[in-house]
């Protein structure tokens, strides 16, 4: 809500009619708070390196949890809150990704592999919440949770790099 | 308040301090006997000559007649003029002393300006279990 | 919080630790946890310096309001009032009774994620008895018992402290990052924006509306003073370090992970992997206890404020009939802050924003108090010291310029994403 380009006074002083706001200066104030709306939200290699930071930084918070799950460091209740705290994050990410209108051919590929390895991030997930919940010896086991998110790490880790160098 | 003009008589002699009404009594908390706080001065009522009327030579100077609070206070902050009935006045004889605060010599409970305080208490908050418990 | 200051030497010396350990448990917040979990995890310890200079300016702000309180009898809004007549003083209370209410939302939010973790009961269902348990407290329980037991409670949170021991880290490169010093992945403009989140942290301005109401209500004079002094001076201090601590552990653990934290249930990690299961009880106890402290302290200041700007009776140490509107007002305060709370909103970003807002209402509370602070009729002989004010001004100075920068940042940051 506070993000409103109109609340940033530069395009404002820039316009010719300064103080008064006749209708074209209205438009091209409207048409610098666009520019500057889409400037912020950045285009879809933006978009996606944020989506795969953030989706990061929950995956290894959650393998960190889970190890210390392992270790027996943690409680099964902080557990799984951890989990589910960075499913969430996860499912934050991959909306955004989603909701993204990529306009080249490339941009349409990157939307596209990301979608992929932030489903390989929930499905690691929803091993991982399964081997918690379970833990009676059956399968999946919680190093077959920790395998699962350490694939969609490394998964992640390539995404970074892809997007990166473009 | 402390300011003359010609056809008034002199200020007469009191003794004690000259308050600035503004100052000193102005938006200051208002306690009744006990300590227990009533209100605030949202403002004053001044007696004395009716507008645009010219004071005739000899006139009494203006008193402060009462304190007021309630409405006034919003007509105050964003201007206008509530109608005289609905001013909520505590009387001036009731002031028993103005310091960093204004007390008053009789008991807040009756007042109209514990209208308000008192509906609350009555309709929702003594009705909640403890609402009439003492915490000490 | 300041025990009786009669009595055998025993017994006073018992009230200057009581009151101090209590200052130190009070310290934290739902805000310090975030904002120092957050900035530990994204910038280590680069930004150290601006709590050091977030708790020398709440120790002289406290110090203050504490003594006006004391001398003149008068709470904070009242002399705001006074001050700035009904005009500025109404748009001053709007703003800072927004931001506070933003607070107890946050706090009540707090205690609930607390409770989460403890219980793995999702956080929702734990807010209406969160926002019920604070409203049973301040309806029935003595001030003087509720500060001190959510204050020693919440110094289990000294636990980070400990964890850090246990972690074992390299001590000389956590001593390299105090430099303050953008790090390679962050810009300036975060940079800043966090510092001024960590410094609106420190200071939050509901603690002052609080501890000069917290004054009156335990009928403090001018003999009480040395004892508040104390608490304040060396209580805040040892919070600070608190604060420090629990940046620390996030530097120590999540930062080299590539963590940035997000959720609460990040900020236990370091703790549990340092101390493991116990260290996990103490920090959930720790959490939950200063939350819940500072949903109390929260809630009593938008009452407070209110109470104190019209004029109504206020005060816990009356009967809740005696002072009906402010129970009345505080009791909508925790519905409205239910009600935001049920939206589903995060309850860690309204925090976040709450700290930064914090620190842009700083100006509206400091000011007038530091006008009265040096207005003999109020406080006769007790007017600020010229070292205090010299002290004060420069203090000012980085208050407006920490409120004036905030909301640029946001928007050039984007919140600090």
């Amino acid at each position: 809500m506070l993000n409103t380009p109109a609340l940033n006074p530069a395009p404002q002083s820039r316009t010719p009619a300064a103080g008064r706001l006749t209708p074209p200066s209205l438009a091209a104030l409207a048409c610098l708070s666009l520019a500057l709306l889409t400037g912020c939200s950045g285009g879809t290699s933006q978009s996606v390196s944020t989506a795969v930071k953030d989706s990061s930084s929950a995956v290894a918070t959650a393998r960190i949890a889970l190890r210390q799950d392992m270790d027996g460091k943690l409680t099964r209740a902080a557990a799984s809150t951890s989990l589910d705290d960075e499913l969430k994050e996860i499912q934050t990410s991959r909306s955004t990704v989603l909701k993204l209108s990529p306009s080249t051919q490339e941009d349409r590929d990157t939307q596209k592999q990301a979608l992929d390895v932030l489903d390989q991030c929930a499905a690691g997930f929803t091993t991982a919440r399964a081997a918690l919940a379970g833990n009676d010896g059956g399968t999946p086991s919680l190093p077959d949770g920790d395998k699962a998110l350490a694939d969609a790490q490394d998964a992640l880790k390539q995404l970074e790099d892809n997007v990166g160098s473009q | 308040m402390t300011s003359l003009h010609n056809p008034l008589p002199p200020v007469p002699h009191v003794a004690g301090r000259i308050l600035d009404a503004q100052l000193h009594l102005m938006d200051r908390q208002v306690l009744d006997h006990d300590g227990v706080p009533v209100t605030t001065v949202d403002d004053l009522e001044v007696s004395g000559p009716a507008l645009d009327v010219e004071i005739p030579p000899g006139t009494e100077p203006p008193v402060i007649t009462a304190l007021l609070t309630g409405s006034v206070l919003g007509t105050r902050i964003f201007g206008g003029r509530p109608p005289s009935s609905r001013l909520v006045r505590i009387p001036w004889t009731d002031v028993a002393e103005v310091g960093v605060v204004v007390r008053l010599g009789v008991s807040g409970e009756p007042l109209d300006a514990s209208w308000v305080e008192r509906w609350v208490r009555d309709k929702i908050i003594a009705r909640i279990p403890g609402g009439r418990h003492d915490p000490r | 919080m300041w025990g009786p200051n009669e009595g055998s030497l025993v017994k006073r010396l018992l009230g200057v630790a009581l009151g101090v350990l209590t200052a130190i448990g009070g310290f934290v917040d739902i805000g310090d946890l975030v904002t120092n979990a957050v900035v530990g995890s994204r910038f280590g310890l680069s930004l150290v310096w601006v709590v050091a200079i977030g708790v020398l300016g709440i120790i002289l702000f406290a110090n203050m309001s504490g003594r006006v309180a004391a001398v003149s009898g008068r709470a904070t809004f009242e002399v705001i009032r006074e001050r700035l007549g009904p005009r500025a003083g109404l748009a001053n209370l709007s703003a800072s009774f927004l931001i506070n209410l933003m607070t107890v939302t946050a706090e009540i939010g707090g205690i609930a994620l607390s409770l989460q973790l403890a219980s793995s009961v999702y956080y929702l269902l734990w807010i209406p008895v969160a926002a019920l348990a604070v409203w049973l407290v301040i309806w029935r329980v003595r001030f003087s018992i509720m500060e001190n037991v959510t204050g020693l409670l919440g110094l289990t949170l000294i636990i980070f402290a400990v964890a850090l021991f246990l972690l074992k880290p390299d001590w000389g490169s956590l001593a390299g990052q105090l430099t303050p010093a953008v790090p390679q992945q962050e810009t300036v403009w975060t940079y800043s924006y966090y510092a001024i989140a960590l410094f609106g942290a420190a200071m939050t301005p509901y603690e002052v509306f609080f501890f000069s109401s917290g004054a009156v209500e335990e009928g403090w004079t001018a003999k009480d003073l040395g004892q508040s002094r104390i608490n304040v001076l060396v209580g805040f201090p040892l919070g600070g370090l608190l604060s420090v601590s629990i940046a620390a552990c996030a530097a120590v653990v999540l930062l080299p992970a590539g963590i940035s934290v997000t959720s609460l249930s990040q900020v236990v990690l370091p703790v549990a992997e340092g101390a493991g299961k116990l260290g996990l009880a103490f920090v959930l106890v720790g959490m939950a206890a200063a939350t819940f402290g500072a949903a109390l302290e929260t809630t009593l200041s938008s009452g407070y404020t209110l109470a104190q700007f019209f004029g109504w009776s206020w005060g816990k140490f009356r009967r809740p009939a005696e002072a009906a509107r402010f129970h009345l007002s505080m009791i909508v305060c925790l519905l409205v802050g239910i009600a935001v709370l049920a939206t589903g909103v995060d309850p860690v970003l309204v925090t976040e924003y709450s700290v930064v807002f914090s620190a842009i209402a700083l100006p509206l509370t400091y000011l007038p108090i530091l006008i009265v602070a040096n207005d003999p009729q109020y406080m006769r002989e007790h007017v600020n010291g010229s070292a205090v004010n010299v002290l004060g001004m420069v203090y000012l100075v980085i208050i407006l310029l920490a409120s004036i920068a905030a909301i640029p940042l946001m928007i050039a940051t984007g919140a600090g994403s």
